[in-house]
């Protein structure tokens, strides 16, 4: 035992002698934790000998091992539902997702989640339908297809999930103070304070799980009396149920590695030793463990056995504003109910003001006595929360707003909030508020009329969105592929920084101005391409031969070449085999 | 704009057989000194990136503050290319003097990234707005560039009447941006309030410009503009 204590971890008691008269039963418990884990075994024994550890917390581990899939099923729930009532562009539709609805997707359509590994589309998650015809998680997309051809691929939606998953966390609030969420698919609650008032365990968790059941989530449970081994059970699948600490150990030790969301390569490594499951590694000598697999396993082990606290945050569900005005009878006057609702968006700005926040989406509901509601969302380019800016962008879009009724109340519901992210403004030295860049933290928006209507650039764009639409207003930035028809991406005006890739095309190789959406096919004429008449070649030919890995490759020589009216025209000869030479005009120089 | 302003004040005084800084320089630099015709000239015109235009150009370049026409008979025969420096100049301006957009209002096909960026545009101040119709490709355009957030803004519109052009103008001169509306050929003879009216015409040989209207210059054409097509 000359072990010297390199790791952390180790570093403990250096008394390990056991106590005797111990009990039976935690006599046997101490052969075990002996047998298991040699080096740190006499320390524990020394605790359970001297007394029962009390379990002070109660884990409850929920983990959705389908959420991709109904994730995207959800979501889709809720945007017909708010599409349905929205007139004009769902520009602010952030607001309305991530809301969980109470019904269960009846699909008769086989689908999978597919995610995008290395270039290549790979099934994450097929339905059960699509199992059971033989579509694996990890095929390509193409072997799928090929096997299942009427199967629907869906690509997976992170952001989508995250919502989902926070609109559940949020619901797992009145089950327990102490929500977190702990990875992509995995919840935790603290259920040890909640157990009298919901009838016990055994109710509480059945309560959880149909909650869940109901709302359409698949969920794996289990219950720990530490986080960790909570969710390694959870994952495992197996609805554990452990209460005390003298149970955890064997519950934990046949548990297989692939459980424990370690690194591919870790779990590589010790499957080639040999080691199958959680008892196997706790076998394992101590610093030889944290040597090869890094300290933080053994951490994770430790912790999910007890021997070491694991603090953990808590999830707090967003405060969002609602506001309501009824009105004693009906109204349809616009400048009546723009007035209303300028009075809820101030009320909206004092709520926001009191905490520091801001937010990004707005919805409006105006209720009718015949009719359905009319709902409109507001979108914003930055967290917002000035009155007279909302104000401004429900004015523009208020005018286009068919109201099919009178209106007999108004809803304010405010989108998620966040952290308002002050601009630096300039001091006005001469009395004279200039509006700053971020057109905001200015008393200069009560006194437009003086100023003239300067606003920043992010207003401009929401202003546009607002009438035009959020799919007609949109920013570009270069991505990184040779491929032309690639080479660029489209970002929403409102969607907030762009990321700018550097070109991949070298500077020396022109590009044109304008590209045609979809390459033209030319006529042509022995051979030669015309376009309005015999076309001029000037350059190239430059190959462009990539994208392989997907369907949409290209096998290509561009070549500049100038009409009879004098139009520089980027086109290309495809050189995929085919018996004629076919010329396509893919751009105009301008 | 000083630039401009140096190049003008330098070419004034070597017609008067005066050397830059001389007494008389300084008498005319007084804005006091009323100079007809020249009066007329702001010396901050955009240079344009090609000698032959600036030089033709009261201001020495572009209007700023002003609608610009350019008629095409058919897109892409180099009217991109005719305003690239002069947009990759408004993307090196400071952000935060007030222009910021180079907003493209209707497009007839899709600018490509890539070839902006080698033209010196900076993408990230690129705004496309496709309007559904005329009537929001007007407003989304004069919304843009009464914002006082535009450098630039670009529209394509095949009808423009003089009434409508008027509040382009009106709205360029408010928000401090340079207006530039592309338009078909066959509306050569309408009326227009633009400052600077453009045609371009291209065959094999190269392109020709034509200035029909430059306010306080002079029409007349470049011949070849773009040698070559």
């Amino acid at each position: 035992m000359s072990r010297a204590c390199k790791t952390p971890v180790l570093v403990r008691d250096a008394a390990r002698t056991p106590s005797a008269g111990t009990a039976d039963k935690t006599s046997h418990q101490t052969d075990l934790f002996q047998q298991a884990l040699p080096l740190e075994a006499a320390d524990i024994s020394r605790q359970t000998a001297s007394r029962k550890r009390t379990v002070e917390r109660l884990w409850f581990c929920v983990y959705l091992p389908r959420l991709p899939l109904e994730a995207l099923s959800v979501s889709e729930d809720v945007s017909e539902d708010v599409s349905g009532n929205v007139s004009g562009g769902a520009s602010g539709a952030s607001s309305g997702k991530g809301q969980v609805n109470n019904r269960a997707v009846v699909r008769t359509d086989f689908r999978a989640i597919v995610e995008e590994q290395q270039g290549i589309h790979r099934i994450l998650l097929p339905d059960t339908r699509a199992a059971e015809a033989g579509v694996l998680p990890g095929q390509s997309a193409n072997a799928a297809l090929a096997l299942l051809p009427e199967l629907t691929l869906e690509l997976r939606n992170p952001l989508c999930e995250q919502q989902v998953l926070e609109a559940l966390a949020t619901w797992l609030e009145q089950y327990s103070s102490f929500v977190s969420i702990v990875a992509a698919d995995v919840l935790l609650l603290e259920i040890a304070g909640s157990l009298r008032l919901f009838g016990g365990l055994k109710t509480l968790g059945r309560e959880i799980v149909a909650g869940l059941e109901q709302r359409g989530f698949d969920a794996s449970p289990a219950i720990a009396p530490t986080p960790l081994a909570a969710t390694w059970l959870a994952r495992g699948g197996r609805r554990a149920c452990v209460h005390e600490f003298e149970k955890l150990l064997p519950a934990l030790r046949n548990l297989t590695l692939d459980c424990l969301d370690w690194p591919r390569t870790a779990l590589e490594l010790l499957t080639g030793m040999g080691i199958g499951n959680v008892g196997d590694c706790l076998r394992l000598p101590r610093d030889g463990f944290a040597k090869r697999f890094g300290a933080s396993r053994l951490l994770e082990l430790d912790r999910a056995l007890g021997r070491l606290p694991d603090p953990r945050p808590a999830w707090r569900a967003p405060e969002r504003f609602l506001g309501d005005h009824e009105m004693a009878e009906e109204q349809d006057d616009s400048q009546y109910l723009l007035a209303i609702c300028h009075e809820l968006l101030v009320s909206h700005e004092g709520f926001l003001l009191a905490r520091q926040l801001g937010t990004q989406g707005l919805r409006f509901t105006f209720f009718h006595l015949k009719a359905r509601a009319t709902r409109l969302l507001l979108g914003s380019a930055t967290a917002e929360r000035l009155a007279d800016r909302w104000f401004d962008l429900l004015r523009i879009r208020f005018e286009r707003l068919a109201l099919p009724e009178p209106v007999i109340a108004i809803r304010l519901e405010g989108g998620r909030t966040q952290a308002l992210e002050t601009g630096t403004g300039s001091l006005a030295f001469n009395g004279r508020a200039r509006s700053g860049f971020n057109g905001r933290a200015q008393p200069a928006f009560n006194d437009r009329a003086q100023l003239g209507t300067t606003y920043s650039m992010n207003q401009l764009a929401e202003r546009l969105t607002a009438r035009i639409g959020a799919g007609a207003v949109y920013r570009v930035s270069n991505a990184a592929d040779h491929r032309p028809q690639f080479a660029w991406r489209k970002s929403a005006a409102l969607a907030g920084k762009t990321v700018d890739v550097a070109s991949t095309a070298r500077r020396d190789l022109r590009r044109p101005l304008w590209m045609l959406p979809e390459p033209v096919l030319l006529e042509a004429e022995q051979g030669w391409p015309r376009h309005r008449g015999r076309l001029t070649l000037r350059e190239g030919p430059e190959r462009l031969e990539t994208g392989w890995w997907d369907e949409q490759g290209i096998a290509r020589d561009y070549y500049t070449a100038i009409d009879p009216r004098g139009v520089r025209l980027w086109i290309y000869r495809d050189r995929k085999p085919r018996c004629d030479v076919v010329w396509y005009l893919h751009g105009i120089f301008g | 704009m000083r630039h401009s302003h140096s190049s003008l004040g330098s070419s004034f005084g070597s017609s008067l057989d005066s050397s830059p800084g001389s007494p008389l320089d300084q008498l005319l630099e007084n804005p006091r000194v009323w100079r007809g015709r020249d009066a007329l000239r702001s010396p901050d015109g955009l240079p344009s990136g090609y000698d032959a235009l600036d030089r033709r150009l009261p201001g020495g370049g572009w209007p700023r503050r002003a609608l610009t026409e350019i008629l095409v008979e058919q897109y892409g025969i180099g009217e991109l290319q005719l305003l690239m420096p002069a947009l990759a100049q408004l993307s090196t301006e400071d952000v935060m003097a007030g222009s910021g957009w180079i907003a493209w209002v209707a497009p007839p096909f899709q600018p490509y990234p890539p070839a902006l960026q080698q033209g010196g545009v900076d993408l990230s101040r690129v705004l496309i707005v496709r309007p559904k119709n005329d009537a929001e490709i007007l407003w989304s355009a004069e919304q843009a560039l009464a914002s006082g957030t535009c450098a630039a803004v670009l529209l394509w519109l095949a009808v423009l009447d003089d009434q409508a052009s008027r509040r382009l103008q009106l709205a360029a001169e408010k928000g401090g941006s340079w207006a530039i509306a592309f338009r078909p050929a066959t509306a050569r003879s309408e009326l227009s309030a633009a400052a600077l009216r453009i045609e371009l015409e291209a065959d094999r040989q190269g392109t020709a410009l034509h200035i029909l209207r430059s306010r306080g210059g002079k029409p007349g054409v470049i011949k070849p503009f773009f040698a070559d097509g």
